[in-house]
């Protein structure tokens, strides 16, 4: 357990041989769980257009499901109601870890035309933590394809501190 | 203590173990390969299936609230085992099969039906209400399936006149019984879809409705075990397929040959239809399925095959 606690964790040569593994496997396998907590729904059919036969995200091993016991990545979109916080955090708490977050659209980031609403909380970012924020209304397959990719490359450089962070 | 060593060499690399994983993996992306190209995308990369289990294994298995403990842990590692034993008594790769006895036929198909138990029980033992009903269609889907599938794979043991596998093997490498049982042959294919719960007969998986069934509580190792052992009894089904419907195998080649072509079929399913209602699956089981297994055999005593 000291080993796992300092900040020199190169240790044994096994350790680091299954951490690549982990790593490699986690970059290549990203599972997607879909959340709109409270969006116009254009984001979410960008969302589902990224999925359809045309973008083919399972070229990268991207794959729609519908647990959240399931998923790695939570991508959502729309600002934060009232009524959908409390939803938000649970399926953002039943996931396992480690786990990531993609917020899609103006409304995600900054709350956009429904910001100050007397329903609405505010942007995804003040509920659960942020991994990558993706900007446009709604914004382009090809943009959340990109932010996918953003994801899986800052896996590599803080992934591991992610995981050690939550646990 | 050679003897030793080749028990634990046919349980953990070949035929049982670690090669019918890799196995299976394989088969696992080329399904998912040929339905990408059916479906006119590029599709996953190889290594995919085994990407997707590492990364399984590797992350956190939540334990929820209001299980039977040792149950969750245990169901899908006897689910796996049970996909894994069937192989011993089969001609994997084209070898002769591991290991043999008078009646291994139906030892194969309960095992093949323990993952499907398994799943069945995995699901009630959770709490929530999705894995529930996930259960119940899972084990409906069991009833409706095994019957007509169990008769469609003794049509070729009573032409053999025998319940062993390397018997109907032998039988079947020296007259194609493709050609004199072709009713046998599409319901033993459509009885391996239900079994794997693919395309038109996923309800008891349906995530549009359902979440993910059986399996919506499962993070983790015991997704990742489950979803091997479905990948392992495709493999074990195109086997059986192949050795008793495709003239037998001799060689790996073979076998290769052998076990793509009924996979080519099921991909192709499987692109071409939508998921049938739960009672739609029976329906067309008990009305058309049994049915038609019956016709065979009524075929096969007709036709004196039957000794």
């Amino acid at each position: 357990m000291t080993n796992g606690a300092s900040p020199h964790k190169e240790t044994n040569l096994w350790q680091s041989v299954l951490d690549r593994l982990k790593l490699w496997s986690r970059k290549h396998s990203p599972w997607l769980i879909h959340f709109n907590s409270g969006s116009c729904n254009g984001c979410d059919i960008e969302i589902l257009a990224t999925l359809t036969p045309r973008y083919d995200a399972e070229r990268f091993g991207v794959q729609l499901h519908g647990s959240p016991r399931h998923a790695d990545i939570l991508i959502c979109t729309g600002p934060v109601t009232r009524q959908a916080r409390e939803r938000l955090l649970r399926t953002y708490e039943q996931m396992p870890n480690p786990k990531y977050v993609i917020a899609v659209g103006a409304c995600a980031i900054t709350g956009g035309t429904f910001a100050g609403c007397y329903n609405v909380i505010g942007h995804i970012d003040e509920v659960i933590p942020v991994d990558v924020y993706v900007p446009g209304c709604p914004p382009r397959p090809e943009a959340i394809i990109d932010a996918l990719v953003i994801l899986l490359q800052k896996m590599s450089t803080n992934g591991p501190k992610i995981e050690e962070a939550v646990s | 203590m050679t003897e030793l060593l080749q028990v634990l060499v046919t349980m953990l690399f070949f035929p049982a173990g670690l090669f019918l994983l890799a196995n299976a993996m394989f088969y696992q992306w080329i399904d998912r390969k040929l339905v990408a190209r059916l479906q006119d995308r590029v599709g996953p990369p190889w290594y995919q299936p085994l990407a997707d289990t590492v990364k399984l294994l590797a992350n956190e298995e939540v334990l929820p609230f209001g299980v039977n403990k040792w149950l969750f842990i245990g169901l899908p590692i006897i689910g796996l085992a049970g996909a894994l034993t069937t192989a011993l008594y089969l001609p994997i790769a084209g070898l002769p099969p591991a290991y043999g006895f008078p009646g291994d036929l139906i030892v194969t198909v309960y095992m093949l039906s323990m993952l499907t138990l398994c799943l069945g029980l995995a699901g009630a033992n959770t709490r929530d209400r999705f894995s529930m009903v996930g259960a119940t269609r899972t084990l409906t889907q069991l009833f409706s399936y095994e019957a007509p599938f169990l008769l469609a794979l003794l049509g070729p043991a009573l032409a053999a006149g025998s319940w062993q596998l390397s018997d109907i093997m032998a039988y079947a490498s020296g007259n194609w019984l493709l050609l004199t049982q072709p009713i046998g042959f599409v319901v033993v294919i459509i009885g391996l879809m239900g079994k794997l719960e693919i395309t038109p007969f996923d309800a008891p998986e349906a995530e549009t409705e359902i979440v993910a069934g059986a399996l919506t509580e499962y993070s983790g190792r015991g997704l990742a075990l489950f979803r091997l052992g479905q990948w392992v009894e495709l493999v074990i089904g195109l086997t059986m397929i192949a050795a008793f419907y495709l003239g037998g195998i001799h060689n790996p080649l073979d076998y290769v040959i052998k076990t793509l072509f009924p996979l080519l079929i099921i991909a192709g399913l499987q692109t071409l239809m939508t998921r049938l209602r739960i009672d739609q699956t029976v329906g067309m089981w008990w009305r058309y399925g049994a049915l038609l297994a019956l016709v065979q055999w009524l075929l096969i005593f007709l036709m004196g095959g039957g000794q």
